[in-house]
């Protein structure tokens, strides 16, 4: 008898079914949190990736992430072009101590990092890379959390825009010390400078071209905000392709791409971004997909210089915001809020994190350990401190939920 | 008697209380930030009194007691730039209008004080539905006696105060087709309106026991009538003005309002009457719906006229009453924008116009009120 319409076993499943079950376990995992552990879902999409990854039950392989990355990068871009187009620029030109805050805040994270490392003995290069990615708060639990509570007022602004600058400092710091580590190994002093300049100039250069493109067929389409959501997504995927060929930042690149678009639109066409249900399932596989960054391995092997990190860096963020609190129009209480709602670490330090191991093997090993068990820390923790800050500054809407 | 003393106070002095709507800078909606704001006021010197309101979004400044036109400015100037300066710090929009043109009223905060949140315990959505922004103008009275008819006769001409300050076509996301859409709002209050008709202080402070006896009302707070006498102040509040687009709009309306108190005290042109709130009501929504362009009822002459025409009449009459240069000169001015028929309601339709964005049109206002 021919059976040749059975399928082989064992079963290969395609991407669709790995892309259902991240949904899935997502959606159980978040209501799980919600419901029984009164945590925000965010938390539970992140333990579920870690559940399902690679290093712990092993349902999702590597190859299998890789085929869902597609989604996490339109989640990923959507957010990044977000918080580009909430960053105002003007802003830190009116109030300069806010600007000032902002640095206060990024070094001393930084400072504070790189410090805790030194302790533990480490080299100082792979310490400042894993410092410079620390100094950056993670936009997607961010700004999840802010679309979640519908949070609109001053504390909400302020967190979105040091975030924005931490990020940027972010990229550039590791790009720069990648190109240090580069010249340990491989010594060429040109790619010092060239590589930060180039990825620096050529992804706003991108982000330039892509928001004029934005405006202009916004202006075409007219105030639809179905149409403009599809026009977005395609736009956001088209500069996460190009900035991917070209070799550049794909952060910068959105970031500018929001900025820009923001600035040029003075008619106001873009409608503001609206995640609704759709973007809603792309941000589940954004958070299951980074859980699913860390193993299990990792947080037994890094998890107390983790703690450690986490703690560091929560100090350094705390006196870097209260320090300049006062002069900037901040009262001491809110500046603590505030310092809460830069805590998040998410999907774009598990990128930074990667991009580095995949350059540079050596810098894989411990150190990733401790940054990926830090962020799984506060992947964990992190979504209920924003929750929790936005709510004691009164800035969440009065009908969202709790969690 | 004695419950309810009103305070003696100058005659045809001024007070203005300005209601205004505190923005953020992004799509410039409504943002709760009146405690962050007033926090940093705090520690800023400044003339003038700055107050919380009921929702987060709003914030109300109020003069000192004024004798004209260009005191009120220089002070009205003063509050506004001391506001503003520490409003662009915060990354905050101000502006004038008597609505935010596109807020949703169940996305306010009640603001985070007792008397507040009594009011929303009490009004439920009508509560945050009173996120509107009016100008109050206050006119000093020497007795309760004179406070008491002045109110009444200035209840004739409340269309002319409604029509010049109309700053409020837009609610909720909306074009209303009126020029203030703000009284609406007020209108829907158990003791909105007018007060009625009295003879002097000892029947007002007879009526007022009365109330509280029955348990209406606990204070004159709980009245929320267009004129209101204010006894702790010795004023009369004339409370139907939008919050103009411009301080500068604002003096005027506070002139124009002395100048015809001093004419009706002082020339006796007319005398309260029974007729004027028959057609009170009426007029009110005409001069709402259809601003300078309406067609009121005159209730002494018994006949219609147009609005814009009878203020312009009204302004030639009281002219010579404006107390300094400047005021004169903003009482002219007001003759051309009844004439022109071009109030701030008409300014703010015809930027959507342009722009066709409402969030524009709010940041176009917050220039208007920001930068002069």
């Amino acid at each position: 008898m021919d059976l040749s319409f059975l399928p082989d076993f064992p079963l290969r499943l395609g991407n669709l079914v790995v892309i259902a079950l991240i949904l899935l376990a997502g959606l159980a995992c978040g209501e799980l949190f919600r419901r029984v552990l009164l945590l925000p879902r965010i938390s539970g999409y992140a333990l579920a990736g870690l559940l399902l990854g690679p290093g712990t039950f092993g349902l999702l392989d590597r190859d299998m992430l890789g085929d869902a990355h597609l989604m996490l990068d339109i989640a990923l871009g959507l957010i990044l072009f977000e918080l580009g187009s909430r960053l105002d620029w003007q802003w830190f030109r009116r109030n300069r101590w806010l600007f000032a805050s902002s640095v206060a805040e990024i070094a001393l994270s930084f400072g504070f990092i790189f410090a805790v490392f030194a302790l533990f003995g480490l080299p100082w290069l792979q310490a400042a890379i894993a410092a410079a990615i620390g100094t950056a708060t993670g936009a997607p639990v961010l700004l999840l959390v802010i679309h979640d509570q519908r949070a609109d007022g001053p504390l909400t602004d302020r967190a979105v825009n040091l975030t924005a600058l931490n990020n940027v400092f972010s990229v550039v710091a590791v790009t720069m010390l990648l190109a240090l580590l580069h010249l340990e190994y491989r010594p060429r002093v040109t790619e010092l400078l060239m590589h930060p300049v180039y990825l620096l100039v050529g992804s706003a250069l991108l982000g330039y071209l892509a928001s004029v493109a934005l405006v202009l067929l916004a202006r075409w389409l007219g105030k639809r905000e179905d149409l403009q959501f599809i026009l977005l997504v395609a736009m956001v995927l088209l500069t996460v392709g190009v900035a991917k060929a070209l070799q550049l930042s794909m952060l910068v690149s959105l970031l500018a791409l929001g900025v820009m678009s923001r600035n040029r639109d003075s008619q106001r066409h873009l409608m503001p971004v609206e995640f609704g249900p759709t973007a809603q399932a792309l941000f589940v596989v954004l958070f299951v997909i980074s859980g699913a960054a860390v193993t299990l391995a990792d947080l037994t092997a890094g998890a107390w210089v983790g703690l450690a990190y986490v703690v560091a860096r929560l100090l350094g963020k705390l006196v870097g915001v209260m320090l300049f609190a006062r002069p900037s129009g901040l009262r001491a209480h809110k500046a603590a809020l505030l310092t809460l709602t830069l805590m998040p670490m998410s999907a774009t330090a598990v990128v930074m994190v990667e991009t580095t191991a995949r350059f540079y093997p050596e810098f894989g090993g411990q150190l990733a350990s401790v940054v990926l068990s830090a962020v799984l820390i506060l992947e964990l923790t992190a979504p209920l401190m924003v929750q929790l800050a936005l709510r004691g500054a009164g800035e969440t809407h009065p009908e969202a939920q709790w969690r | 008697m004695t419950t309810l003393p009103f305070k003696e106070s100058e005659r045809y002095t001024l007070g203005v209380e300005l209601e205004l709507q505190v923005l953020n800078s992004r799509d410039y909606n409504l943002t709760g930030a009146a405690a962050d704001l007033l926090a940093v006021l705090e520690r800023a010197p400044h003339p003038g009194d700055i107050k919380p309101e009921i929702t987060e979004g709003m914030i109300e400044i109020s003069t000192s007691i004024q004798n004209g036109y260009a005191g009120l400015l220089t002070e009205l100037t003063g509050i506004r730039d001391a506001m503003v300066k520490q409003a662009e710090r915060l990354n905050l929009g101000i502006a004038g209008g008597g609505a935010h043109p596109f807020q949703k009223w169940h996305d306010q905060r009640i603001f985070d004080a007792q008397r507040y949140k009594h009011i929303h315990d009490l009004y439920g959505y009508l509560a945050k539905q009173f996120t509107v922004f009016g100008q109050h103008i206050h006119i000093g009275c020497d007795s309760g006696d004179t406070a008491v008819r002045l109110l009444h006769l200035f209840s004739r001409y409340i269309p002319h105060f409604i029509a010049l300050s109309a700053s409020s076509p837009f609610f909720q996301g909306a074009d209303t087709a009126f020029a203030s859409s703000r009284l609406n709002n007020v209108s829907a209050f158990p003791l909105a309106g007018h007060m009625p008709l009295m003879e002097d202080w000892a029947e007002f402070t007879d009526y007022f026991e009365h109330m509280r006896e029955l348990q209406v009302v606990e204070s004159m707070k709980d009245f929320y009538w267009d004129i209101r006498p204010k006894p702790e102040f010795g004023t009369i509040e004339v409370r139907v003005c939008d919050t103009p687009l411009t301080i500068e709009r604002a003096a005027a309306l506070a002139t124009y309002a002395r100048a015809l108190a001093r004419f009706l005290l002082e020339e006796s042109p007319l005398e309260p009457s029974a007729d004027v709130y028959r057609v009170y009501g009426y007029n009110r929504f005409l001069a709402c719906r259809f601003g300078l362009d309406a067609e009121i009822i005159d209730p002494y002459e018994r006949r219609k006229r147009l609005l814009a025409e009878d203020i312009g009449y009204t302004l030639g009459r009281v002219a010579r009453f404006a107390e300094d240069e400047e005021g004169a000169t903003a009482l002219l001015r007001f003759r051309e924008v009844a004439a022109a028929r071009r109030s701030d309601s008409v300014l703010l339709r015809e930027r959507l116009a342009q722009s066709k964005s409402l969030s524009d049109v709010v940041r176009w206002a917050a220039d208007q009120w920001m930068r002069g």
